[in-house]
């Protein structure tokens, strides 16, 4: 493993670390009241990997809480904004400032994918299970997966090859031991399907960069599969099932925020978790616990569970006639604070997007300000596509 | 879902939403009801659940005892703690 054992090849590069992942002895909020003053014991997994390498943790780069939201609107400590007042995703401007090399990022529905295009860089989120996940604050662990944000596919495979491999502290962990994403795959003559349903969702402008890329990627044609549009409502009531149970360990007892005023135990818990959480947490808390009871399960939860069943057929499908598939990450790729409000309605539009490939857990890059969905174990490809939409 | 059904939800999750902030989640759910319509045309009947996108594989290990923090470690973010214990508010009168 070139990257692994080649120390020099790391020094001196930089790796900004989203607050929703574990490094040893420094702050980790998820962007949120609730762990304002939690400090870590440990590292998580893919930090001890990248700084056994060689690599140098910079920081922590400010999320939107627990990483539910459009790109990092919600964090306790405030959004980013640019100078002309739009939104930008921290790790994403620290990678596009030139103020970090790469940045570490928790994608669950797909915030720092958003955040990538809005900055017109490169972010992987690699096939589920390559990533050891030891280390990241649980939200919807059956879809979230780290990533890497750079500023081009050849930097995002170079720091994905050094943090992916087998790890037996996550139960979800891939076998394999070492993957190697550096080598480029040929993509001459590439089969791109264009997900006309998504692009139709989107602004125009987007849907024409979507068109385009694929264009110059290969022999390319629209796509239409209705089965697609069920990923977002089934992923909306896995990741809100997933979200209610992880969520419950905040109670202000052990750890994180304790409210001021309690006269009993349960007030402790309801003036702390309600002081805490935005709107968006709660809202997603109480959809999960919803999806979750009696009478709305089999309908719901266990429904979706059967749906992710239908989608992976039609990624099956799909895949046998396309190497990748081509479509929007987002609507549009400038937002402001002001227009996404308390963020419920934007980030349920904006899932649409990326939903797909966050319940079933594939690889999707951002690259160009457009996004590219491979099946499965096909990072290295999807690595290779990019490197050659950079070319262009 | 509506206003009577969300009460007992929030008191089982130990949330306590205002008036306001219920009538957006109630809004929210509208929106996410109604697309859950879309699940409901689709027939599941004679497809197996997928719980994860993985094949999984239980991971076992030696049942060892490990000590990898110390009592003060854990307890350097708990909210209250006295003598070496968290400290919530009493429970029995």
């Amino acid at each position: 493993m070139k990257y692994v054992t080649d120390m020099k090849a790391a020094a001196g590069k930089t790796v900004a670390v989203d607050d929703t992942i574990l490094v040893k002895g420094v702050p980790a909020t998820a962007g949120s009241k609730m762990l304002e003053s939690f400090v870590p014991l440990f590292d998580a997994e893919a930090v001890t990997r990248l700084q056994s390498a060689g690599y140098t943790v910079s920081g922590k780069s400010n999320v939107g809480e627990f990483g539910l939201d459009v790109m990092g609107e919600t964090s306790y400590f405030g959004p980013v904004t640019g100078e002309n007042g739009s939104l930008r995703g921290a790790a994403a401007a620290l990678v596009a400032d030139g103020d970090a090399d790469f940045a570490l990022c928790t994608d669950l529905d797909g915030a720092p994918r958003r955040a990538a295009a809005a900055e017109n860089i490169v972010f992987i989120k690699p096939t589920y299970g390559t990533v050891s996940r030891y280390g990241v604050i649980p939200c919807a662990c059956s879809g979230e997966q780290i990533g890497v944000m750079a500023k081009t596919a050849a930097g995002a495979a170079e720091l994905l090859s050094v943090i992916a491999g087998h790890d037996d502290k996550d139960g979800t962990s891939l076998p394999e031991k070492h993957y190697d994403y550096t080598a480029s795959a040929d993509v001459s003559g590439l089969r791109v399907g264009v997900c006309a349903d998504y692009c139709g969702r989107a602004s125009q402008e987007t849907a024409e960069k979507v068109r385009a890329a694929a264009a110059s990627l290969g022999v390319c044609e629209d796509v239409s599969d209705g089965r697609l549009m069920l990923a977002r409502p089934a992923w909306r009531i896995l990741l809100a099932g997933e979200t209610c149970n992880n969520l419950s360990r905040y109670d202000g007892v052990k750890f994180g925020f304790r409210a001021e005023g309690y006269k009993n135990i349960d007030e402790l818990y309801t003036m702390s978790r309600t002081q805490a959480f935005t709107l968006l947490t709660k809202m997603t808390i109480l959809y999960g616990s919803d999806v979750l009871s009696k009478g709305r399960y089999d309908t719901c939860y266990d429904r979706s569970l059967r749906v992710r069943r239908v989608l992976r057929n039609a990624a099956d499908e799909l895949f046998g006639k396309y190497d990748v598939l081509a479509m929007p990450g987002c609507s549009k790729t400038a937002y402001t604070a002001e227009e996404l409000g308390d963020s419920i309605d934007a980030v349920y539009a904006e899932s649409l997007f990326t939903a797909f490939a966050s319940i079933l857990g594939l690889p999707a890059v951002t690259v160009g300000g457009i996004q590219l969905v491979a099946d499965s174990m096909n990072d290295e490809l999807l690595l290779s596509a990019a490197a050659a939409l950079e070319r262009r | 879902m509506d206003r009577e059904k969300l009460i007992p939800l929030e008191k089982l999750n130990q949330l306590a939403l205002t008036e306001e902030e219920t009538e957006r989640v109630l809004a929210a759910f509208a929106a996410m009801e109604a697309e859950e319509a879309q699940l409901a045309e689709t027939d599941t009947s004679a497809v197996e659940r997928m719980v994860f996108n993985i094949p999984l594989k239980n991971i076992l290990r030696e049942d060892a005892a490990e000590k990898n923090f110390t009592r003060d470690q854990l307890q350097e973010g708990a909210p209250e703690k006295m003598d070496g214990y968290w400290q919530v508010p009493r429970l029995v009168e």
